[in-house]
């Protein structure tokens, strides 16, 4: 795949990101596949940070082994990013070109796998404005000479992002044309990018949670603020007016999640979300929402814990915790999406689901997932709202919770007539009356933990296929779920060819597992499961769910999967000791 | 109308306060013309959580100290019900605190009536919040040491727009104060002294009985008033205020809102996405 990846690195409040994002949006509105990545520190000035894009023509599925721009805006980022032995989590270091302000850094490492491209970027910037981030505006223009893509398309995007007519646009775009020229006069074009017209769409996973949400007849969120969840709530808050969404911020999760399931109880899509830290206070919560079966979407999105862990950082610790949060014995639905367009897709499937179902769904996500932007793939807007059995006004002998052979049973919501019942915590019998307030009836609290069981036992029915990459006549499989989907799919891609047959199966619909994965186990050299966590929590349920040996390759240093490292990993395991797997009980 | 009459008998011991709190509410409801399927009744945990399945309307029975958000969830989501949480003093002032001040400052429009009987019932009488210094509960043996909760002083603090108390000893007054609460347009707050014979020996209906007296002439609006009248509290005659201590107007969180002033979400069809939308993205 020909593509390119570029890397702007600076102290928090340099303006990192911002950068990032013109950069991603000028590839996206030219046409290019994009994938980026987010690496910064919990505080708002200092530090190092860094963003990456890759951009392609084709499909980029995450943000790629090696770096072929650095825009170094400090010198501590030009040193970091062309030391071979860059320690930033599985990121290359720079095999390509540096730009960077040659007048304010002169004292730097050399490195001979590097053209160092310097630009006197504070000068330039201060002809036009005393702002400080300008500069950013001036890198940016030389780094798109230096891939020789055309002054206006990158002129249009500074437009965009500044406001059409402004001063403040014209002035950024006068500054970018002279870094632009600068570059053009002094260097030349390092590696090109074709742009194509065509129309793509980029998104972070949060908003795709957002869209995918308004796009299922989602009207309320609930929340309370925390990395890497928050990014859902913003969209949302930014939003509210024009997709009419009520959005609040409450006094904590507890509060959250049960405002929501008395706004789902209602008749109202409503979705509450969290990282960790804040979903483990819902926690009680998810099981109120079992128990009196009404609807609920819970976003959790992952970060390292435990407790505080790492805030801004990226992991897939908390399957645990979600497949195991509250006391009791109920079914729930965890979904998992793999990229951001799958992102979308589940957020409208858990509604649908939540409804039809009568119980939790999670949509699970990680900071990675969250953060980054990255191109959707075959977007389809066309969503039929399924709110599930509804009991008709004043029906005869309304039973909430009747025994009914799919577990399902009509809902009522307040407002219609004839209807009235109680939900309850407390066990209860078909009406929805307490049963252990005089007499337990043993009887009744079997029947009703069968009823509610039975309606997991529709949904694996009814779930569909588990998704496969590659996997016909393969050796090798590595299981996979959540955002690590593309760093696996490229390792694949590399692998196959090399003419190693292996292929993934790729966990979305986590729990409870859809049977058909034992299918795909069969007959392997080596099944590898490949997680962003240190014990491997996917691979023990597939362990004792599916009674198999696996290898485990766990990364846990708080970023994502990069492909080369990826690939590296994998070699190892099928290079390690041949050894026949074995299905029990086959 | 209906009957608020529930399929299911109340299972509160004989001389529960519960009762005569089920009575006001029902009785409120009736006397204002609000239909059963207007209605929800939400609670937490506890003896005095258990009152939805007595009433004959929606009961959504959640939570240990948790049916304020549900209630406020509710309301917002379908601003034509009646919303009441009702809840124990442990339910309301220990484990949901933080919820009844952030609502009531919020002011939501929901009612929200306590039934203070200064004890944990349903587990069997340990100390709640508002038990009195002194007094020996199960797991205060040696008498309690923390001083009691004040809930009404808290609840003004907080910025409730309509703060009462009642006595489960008469009914006649708490009726009055629920109709008065349901019609308050904001969060309305009743604290109601309600005997528990089983658990609480010492602050029964004998004790209320000659110690509660009815605030009268009152400024209702003062809020230093009432702060002061909620301060109030002693053994002798006349030394507890019921009523309603403080009532104003003011702008519920529900008419601040920009989207939930526009209507009910429940009776708006949900946003309907469309290509052109996704241009606000890379
Ligand atoms: C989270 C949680 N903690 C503890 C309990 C146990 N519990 C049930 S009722 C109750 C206290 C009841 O006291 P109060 O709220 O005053 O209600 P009352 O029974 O006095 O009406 C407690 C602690 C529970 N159900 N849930
Ligand atoms: S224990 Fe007390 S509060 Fe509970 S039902 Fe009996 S009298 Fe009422
Ligand atoms: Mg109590």
């Amino acid at each position: 795949m020909d593509d390119v990846i570029v890397r702007i690195g600076g102290a928090a409040g340099d303006g990192v990101q911002s950068a990032g994002l013109i950069l991603t949006k000028t590839f996206s509105r030219n046409g290019l596949y994009v994938s980026t990545y987010n690496y910064y520190q919990s505080l708002i000035r200092g530090g190092q940070g860094w963003y990456q894009i890759r951009t392609s023509e084709e499909v980029v599925k995450n943000q790629g082994s090696g770096l072929d721009v650095l825009i170094a805006l400090n010198e501590d980022a030009l040193n970091r990013h062309t030391d071979e032995n860059i320690n930033e989590g599985g990121a290359s270091p720079l095999s390509g070109i540096a730009i960077f302000d040659g007048v304010m850094i002169t004292n730097y490492n050399k490195n001979s796998n590097v053209k160092y491209c310097p630009v006197p970027l504070r000068d330039i910037a201060l002809k036009y404005d005393k702002n400080p981030l300008l500069k950013n505006t001036v890198a940016l223009g030389a780094t798109i000479a230096s891939l020789g893509v055309g002054f206006n398309a990158f002129a249009n995007v500074i437009r965009e992002v500044f406001g059409k007519k402004g001063k403040i646009a014209e002035l950024n775009v006068n500054a970018a044309k002279e870094g632009y020229d600068y570059f053009m006069d002094n260097y030349s074009v390092y590696k090109k990018v074709k742009t194509i017209k065509r129309k793509m769409y980029a998104s972070t996973g949060g908003d795709a949670v957002g869209f995918g949400g308004i796009n299922a007849g989602m009207q309320m969120y609930f929340a309370y603020p925390m990395t890497p969840a928050s990014s859902v709530m913003q969209f949302f808050s930014t939003h509210a007016k024009k997709y009419n969404i009520f959005v609040k911020v409450t006094e904590d999760e507890i509060s959250a999640i049960n405002a929501a399931i008395g706004a789902n109880y209602a008749g109202v899509r409503t979705m509450t979300g969290s990282s960790g830290g804040g979903f483990a206070l819902m926690t009680e919560g998810v099981g109120l929402s079992a128990m009196t079966e009404v609807p609920l979407v819970v976003y959790e999105a992952q970060r390292p814990g435990p407790s505080t862990g790492l805030p801004t950082k990226t992991e897939q610790g908390d399957l645990n915790q979600v497949i195991g949060a509250g006391q009791g014995d109920f079914p729930r639905i965890v979904l998992a999406p793999g990229n951001i367009t799958d992102a979308f897709n589940l957020t409208k499937e858990a509604f649908n689901l939540a409804y039809k179902y009568q119980l939790p769904v999670f949509i699970m996500s990680d900071l990675y997932l969250a953060e980054h932007v990255e191109t959707l793939l075959n977007i389809d807007l066309d969503y039929i709202m399924d709110n599930g059995l509804m009991a008709k006004d004043n029906e005869e002998n309304y039973k909430r919770y009747e025994f009914t052979d799919s577990g399902i049973s009509k809902r009522a919501v307040p407002g219609q007539k004839g209807l009235m019942h109680n939900e309850d915590s407390d066990e209860h019998d078909e009406y929805g009356n307490v049963v252990s307030d005089q007499v337990t009836d043993p009887k009744i609290r079997m029947l009703s933990v069968e009823k509610r069981m039975r309606k997991i036992e529709d949904y694996i029915k009814n779930m569909p296929p588990t998704r496969t990459y590659k996997i016909e006549e393969a050796d090798y499989l590595v299981v996979q779920w959540g955002s690590t989907r593309g760093a696996v799919e490229e390792v694949i891609d590399k692998l196959r060819g090399e003419d190693i047959k292996i292929g993934a199966v790729e966990i979305d619909h986590i729990f409870p597992l859809n049977p058909d994965i034992k299918n795909y186990l069969k007959n392997k050299k080596r099944i590898i499961v490949v997680e962003n966590n240190y014990s491997g929590q996917l691979n023990k349920l597939l362990k004792s769910e599916f009674l198999i040996n696996t290898d485990f390759i766990g990364k846990y240093d708080g970023e994502a999967f990069y492909p080369d490292e990826l690939k590296n990993s994998i070699e190892g395991k099928i290079n390690e000791k041949y050894e026949k797997i074995k299905i029990r009980g086959e | 109308m209906e009957s608020y009459k529930g399929k299911v008998a109340p299972d509160w011991c004989p001389g529960c306060g519960n009762f005569a709190q089920l009575r006001a509410i029902s009785a409120a409801l009736a006397e204002l013309n609000i239909e059963p399927e207007n209605a929800v009744i939400t609670s937490g945990i506890g003896c005095s959580s258990n009152m939805p399945e007595f009433i004959n309307a929606y009961g959504y029975h959640g939570l240990h100290g948790r049916l304020v958000p549900v209630a406020a969830g509710i309301k917002w989501a379908n601003p034509d019900l009646t919303v009441i949480g009702y809840g124990g003093d442990g339910d309301g002032y220990f484990e949901g605190t933080q919820h009844l001040y952030h609502f009531a400052k919020r002011n939501v429009d929901i009612t929200y009536m306590v039934s203070d009987n200064q004890v944990f019932g349903l587990t069997t009488g340990q100390a709640s919040p508002t038990t009195p210094i002194g007094r020996k509960t199960k797991n205060t043996p040696d008498g309690n040491i923390e001083p009691p909760f004040n809930p009404l002083q808290y609840v003004l603090t907080a910025g409730a727009s309509f703060v009462a108390r009642g006595f489960s000893g008469d009914i006649k007054t708490l009726t009055e104060i629920t109709k008065e609460a349901i019609k308050h347009k904001g969060f309305s707050f009743i604290d109601v002294l309600s005997p528990c014979p089983t658990y609480n020996k010492f602050n029964g209906y004998d004790f209320y009985r000659k110690t509660f007296y009815r605030l009268e002439n009152n400024n209702k609006e003062d809020f230093y008033e009432a702060y002061k009248h909620a301060s109030e509290w002693g053994d002798q005659p006349h030394s507890i205020p019921t009523g309603i201590f403080y009532e104003v107007n003011k702008t519920r969180y529900e008419d601040a809102d920009e989207v939930l002033s526009k209507g009910s979400l429940k009776k708006t069809a949900p946003y309907k996405l469309t290509e052109d939308d996704l241009t606000e993205f890379y």
